[in-house]
């Protein structure tokens, strides 16, 4: 068994070390937590949508970056592996910015009127 | 024999030069790429978004507590993803299995749940691939990502077979956890696509 887990450890790859199973779980906890709070903000009456839509998409953030940093070990990981996924992860937001852009899709930014 | 283990890693063909497995960092390439293609996606869905000419809109359709259900379930499923993996890092088999299992019935679940909402626009809300910008850019989206957790679900059963056929152990960590970054990618894409797509108004 010890064998088997240096060798599982070694053919690992460049990874660090790992969060522990109760890491895991907390981590699940605060994010079913977020998603929790997510759904129900849509039911509370009254609130500015400009604020609505900067909240929720700040949760949605936390939540990303919680999975792909304890979950997915990145936080752990090698530099390598940072930059081949955070840098098309740039790219994707360009692309969705862009293509809001192309087509005058942004609600926050004011058309001019002639 | 630790020793052993440990030559024999040394000469692992997995190991590239960089002394990075060539295998996981071929999945960390191929997830930055997916990003970008679901990025286009969500772009596009983000940018048709008010633009359909005709009905059903999206508040006329949208189940939010069903969606809600959904994405609970993927994000337990990423728990037990993670389970399983630290379950084999201590060459616990057959609690990898089961954790492995349960996640694919998570996943399995999940994609149930899209039938059922697909069914219910096209059947009672009369929305297909073809009725509006809306309909094109959502079944398009969401279908796309209902294919990725379809490829999970396969994946992880597959590995099911492989641990229950004693062919999976704690030197196969590797292969466990590129499938576990493939399934938590598909979770990610849902956080962006239900805050996106479905939350906000």
């Amino acid at each position: 068994m010890a064998e088997h887990h240096a060798a599982a450890v070694a053919t690992h790859g460049g990874g660090g070390g790992h969060a522990t199973v109760k890491t895991y779980i907390n981590v699940a906890i605060v994010l079913a937590i977020i998603t929790a709070v997510e759904v129900a903000s849509l039911y509370v009456p009254g609130v500015p949508g400009s604020v609505l839509v900067i909240s929720l998409l700040a949760m949605s953030a936390v939540k990303f970056f919680l999975v792909v940093g304890f979950f997915m070990h990145l936080r752990y990981d090698h530099p390598i592996m940072r930059a081949l996924f955070v840098g098309p992860l740039i790219i994707a937001i360009a692309i969705i910015l862009a293509v809001m852009a192309l087509f005058s899709a942004f609600v926050l930014l004011p058309r001019v009127v002639l | 024999m630790a020793d052993h283990a440990a030559a024999h890693a040394v000469h692992d063909p997995n190991i590239g030069n960089t002394g990075l497995d060539n295998r996981k960092v071929g999945m960390w390439a191929f997830l930055g790429s997916d990003c970008m293609f679901f990025g286009s996606l969500i772009g596009t869905y983000l940018a048709y978004k008010g633009k359909s000419i005709s009905g059903p809109l999206p508040h006329e359709v949208f189940d939010i507590p069903l969606t809600s259900y959904s994405a609970a379930l993927l994000l337990a499923s990423s728990l037990t993803m993670v389970l399983a993996l630290a379950a084999l890092q201590e060459n616990r088999v057959k609690t990898a299995a089961r954790w492995l299992f349960v996640t694919a019935m998570l996943g399995l679940h999940f994609v149930l749940n899209q039938v059922y909402e697909f069914t219910t626009f096209v059947l009672h809300h009369g929305l297909t691939l073809s009725t509006s910008l809306f309909g094109s850019s959502f079944f398009v989206l969401t279908g796309f990502h209902g294919a990725h957790v379809t490829g999970g679900v396969i994946w992880l059963l597959m590995l099911v077979t492989l641990a229950m056929r004693g062919k999976l152990d704690a030197r196969d960590y590797t292969k466990v956890e590129i499938a576990g970054l493939y399934w938590h990618f598909v979770d990610i894409v849902w956080i962006a696509i239900f805050t996106v797509i479905y939350l906000i108004p």
